[in-house]
């Protein structure tokens, strides 16, 4: 993945050709530019920007200024200062505001190119993982009171997002603009991310009410909330309906045995769960009548009541939920089923 | 082996879980309070037979919800309300089963890491 470095000066000469000695660098990162500390800020709302490299001395916003606004509003993002004279009291106090470092005017290109290719490569010092649950390994973190700063890119938008977490304590997140517990939600709510892992973290303050396993939660209660809503809107029908859906999937249950037309209400039971949810037929097998009957006994001996349903993944393509009936009828479902709303709502 | 299952067992609306091996025989069993009826008494090979293939299932009774996770030792079955927090017990059953069957279990994070360049 090709990180991007954000260069700030106000001399566009100097820009240009500092963009122009880094394209041989292209494979590693990119370059954006910015002609001061405030275009730098908008570039930063509108960009994923891994790395900023800044001159000191700028009209409108100066270097500091632009530097104590990354520390506080972006503070996983590094940044390295350029000065034209190596003024120790300057480069201290860049230091002191959080520069990682600092480079003097005038440089080869080669050597800051290498001082950004350390910087990113710091980035993920603790290893990189390229099809992950975000979930799953946040809770590993957690066990592991681990403290460092997670990068993560959801593979299916391409957005970026950073968790911030100090001996296991999730402090903070940011996402674009959006810092805090709103951040964590809509990152946590990422199904297959690529993460790479810094071994230290700049957030000191906790940002973020409550613990991982309630924030993790509540990202998922958020997520399948946006994917309801989203498709109530899409086919005009009102929350209430959820109820509608589960009543006509249970009075075709009860009325398999009887049905005249079983495509009829098969076409019903579309209508309410719907393709969108990831539904790709239903049919009835008497094939996994012998898995029902063993899963019904086994219930009995559990003193479980009726059996409602069985979600069962065979690792396949898709997977399937069996509705017990005189014969078994079957749901099958692709990768991108909404599976726990479907089970939800057949359960009810 | 049972403080491995020890987070599951602590989430709330978890009764208890079993571990079966494939070929039917109760390796491990975990539950509070105890269930009235005594698991060994029955003979599980049906049950694990029909079972043949699946990597995860997930069974809904009116009272009671099973949470079935194939591992390298056998079937681990959740005992669980039907309405625990599946998707938690779900991540939490990712996490361990790799490490069922492992006599070294605190290798953590760095299994799942690419050596740095």
């Amino acid at each position: 993945m090709i990180k991007s470095v954000l260069l700030v000066d106000d001399e566009q000469e100097m820009l240009l050709s500092l963009k122009e000695g880094l394209e041989k660098y292209a494979d590693v990162f990119s370059v954006l530019l910015a002609k001061d500390g405030e275009d730098a800020l908008e570039k930063l709302k509108q960009n994923p920007v891994s790395l900023v490299v800044t001159d000191l001395k700028m009209p409108r916003m100066d270097g500091f200024t632009l530097l104590t606004h990354v520390m506080v509003d972006y503070p996983d993002i590094p940044v390295i200062i350029i000065t034209a004279h190596s003024i120790p009291i300057m480069v201290k106090m860049a230091k002191k505001v959080g520069a990682l470092g600092y480079i003097e005017k005038p440089f080869m290109v080669e050597d800051l190119a290498q001082r950004i290719i350390a910087a990113l490569r710091d980035q993920s010092d603790g290893g990189t993982l390229h099809s992950a649950s975000s979930g799953l390994f946040l809770q590993l973190i957690e066990m592991e009171r681990k403290t460092c700063t997670i990068r993560l890119v959801n593979k299916s938008s391409g957005r970026r997002g950073v968790l911030f977490f100090r001996d296991g304590i999730l402090l903070d997140a940011r996402i674009d603009g959006l810092r805090g517990e709103a951040a964590a939600n809509e990152i946590l709510s990422w199904d297959d991310v690529i993460l790479s892992i810094q071994n230290e973290c700049s957030q000191k303050e906790k940002k973020i009410e409550g613990d991982l396993q309630a924030i993790l939660l509540e990202a998922m209660r958020l997520k399948d909330e946006a994917a309801e809503g989203k498709d109530a809107a899409t086919t005009g029908r009102e929350d209430g309906e959820t109820q509608e859906a589960a009543t006509v999937i249970n009075q075709y249950e009860e009325k398999t045995a009887e049905i005249p037309g079983f495509n009829s209400v098969k076409k019903k039971l579309e209508g309410k769960i719907g393709d969108r949810r990831g539904v790709e037929d239903i049919y009835q097998d008497s094939s996994w009548d012998g898995l029902i009957s063993q899963v019904a006994e086994v219930g009995e001996f559990l003193d479980a009541g009726r059996l409602k349903l069985c979600y069962v993944n065979e690792g396949e393509s898709k997977d399937f939920i069996l509705l017990p009936g005189d014969r078994t009828t079957v749901i099958s479902l692709n990768p991108d089923a909404l599976k726990g709303w479907i089970i939800e709502v057949l359960s009810r | 082996m049972k403080k491995l299952f020890d987070d599951i067992l602590n989430m709330k609306g978890v009764k208890g879980i079993m571990l079966l091996s494939f070929k039917g025989k109760l390796l491990l069993k975990e539950f509070t309070p105890l269930l009235p009826v005594l698991l060994e008494d029955r003979d599980w090979t049906p049950f694990v037979k029909a079972l043949a293939g699946v990597q995860e299932a997930d069974l809904v009774f009116e009272n009671l919800r099973l949470y079935i996770r194939n591992s390298p030792t056998g079937y681990l079955v959740v005992l669980m309300e039907v309405l625990a927090p599946i998707a938690m017990v779900r991540l939490n059953c990712d996490i361990l089963l790799p490490s069922l069957g492992q006599e070294d279990t605190s290798k953590g994070l760095k299994r799942l890491f690419k050596r740095k360049q």
